[in-house]
């Protein structure tokens, strides 16, 4: 197992059984039980809320235990960078463009200044 | 449009008609007559590719790809992740928890309950996609629902003829699948060639874009709710919650969230 886990084939694997299979088992089953489903029942509401929070939460998680490339920015700029795209969103009456933008500009600006 | 004027004849005004949603199932149902499936498999090609829900998607998918090389994903199964799992929140956790080193049964699991919300979505779709009930058709054309997808396909195969949209939507589908695989694989090259600091900013799109497309995406208190107590749990979990922590982020962020909007619910009907 730990081979495989170091082997090359490794992410692929993951990819399979870890993105796709549990991604598309709810396509499978929404065909098989088409009819019996209320898009606004309590359930679908609950199963919205919890992927909205994993989804968040995975964000939250890069931004602040970064790997890669963010490492070298400063943990100042990177919630500088997703305050203030925010901040500009809801400023620019819920534009994301433009949120966006403020956030890049923020984080760009930030990984100039401060990287050697 | 092109391809109306290149073969100008009488039943190419009626090919048009796919492109405006309002007009009438009988000129379509005749336009059907006109064209066979691969002709409304080149239409479905056409209409991906004018389609600016497109454009915006292939922006997302480049974003993944720089988000990839920046944290050090490797290039070949980011771009099979593309061509295979066709959903970026669920490609966003397992990327995710792959550079958070966790096990394939934890990722699995987060992607598992973040992608519940594509059942409704095919759910909705399938009317559209039933062709001739064969099951192993419907289960193809059901592997490629995504919200673009959706949004598209809500608009273009509601005024086709039955026989068309399948063709039509297997068309559109092709476009916007080997769209996001190419928009992947230039994200990632582009990334390693860029400078440092716009190498940052390629890697911090698919988050920053996330987030604010979360918040957009909020209708009612409950969406609003998990996404804040998604983005306040998450330091906590990573910190206190071990190996899971971002199931139980999505978890006990999402219940609450839930919890909250059934006692609200409540205290209005009382």
């Amino acid at each position: 197992m730990n081979a495989l886990v170091e082997s090359g084939l490794w992410p692929y694997l993951l990819v399979i059984a870890a993105g796709f299979l549990p991604t598309e088992v709810w396509r499978w089953l929404a065909v098989i039980f088409a009819r019996r489903l209320d898009e606004d029942s309590e359930w679908m509401i609950l199963v919205r809320a919890v992927a909205t929070a994993l989804v968040a939460g995975v964000i939250m998680r890069l931004v602040l235990i970064p790997t890669g490339d963010l490492v070298a920015v400063p943990l100042a700029i990177r919630i500088g960078a997703v305050a203030g795209g925010f901040l500009v969103y809801f400023l620019a009456r819920r534009s994301m463009l433009i949120g966006v933008l403020a956030g890049e500009a923020i984080m760009v600006a930030g990984a100039y200044f401060t990287a050697g | 449009m092109l391809l109306c004027r290149a073969n100008s004849c009488a039943a190419c005004y009626e090919v048009a008609v796919p492109e405006s949603p309002v007009r009438s199932t009988q000129t379509n149902s005749e336009s059907a007559h006109a064209l066979n499936a691969r002709q409304w498999y080149a239409r479905g090609l056409f209409a991906g590719v004018t389609s600016v829900q497109g454009l915006v998607l292939f922006a997302s998918y480049i974003g993944f790809g720089g988000l990839c090389a920046g944290i050090g994903f490797p290039l070949g199964a980011a771009v099979f992740s593309s061509f295979l799992v066709l959903a970026l929140p669920s490609q966003l956790l397992l990327v995710g928890g792959y550079v958070a080193g966790n096990g394939a049964l934890v990722i699995a699991l987060a992607v598992l309950l973040s992608a519940a919300r594509l059942l409704p979505t095919v759910v909705t779709l399938l009317p559209y996609l039933r062709g001739r009930g064969r099951l192993s058709v419907q289960l193809f054309a059901a592997h490629f629902v995504a919200i673009s997808i959706w949004v598209e396909s809500r608009r273009h195969l509601p005024p086709l003829a039955p026989d068309a949209r399948l063709p039509f939507y297997f068309g559109l589908v092709t476009v916007f699948n080997l769209g996001c695989v190419a928009a992947t694989l230039i994200g990632y090259l582009l990334a390693g060639r860029l400078p440092h600091a716009l190498a940052v900013g390629l890697t911090f799109l698919t988050p920053i874009s996330f987030l604010l497309a979360l918040t957009r995406n909020s209708r009612d208190l409950v969406d609003y709710f998990s996404l804040a107590f998604g983005l306040a749990l998450a330091p906590v979990f990573a910190a206190y919650g071990g190996q899971l922590d971002l199931l139980w982020t999505g978890l006990a962020g999402g219940t609450a969230a839930w919890l909250i909007h059934r006692l609200r619910k409540k205290a209005r009907a009382a």
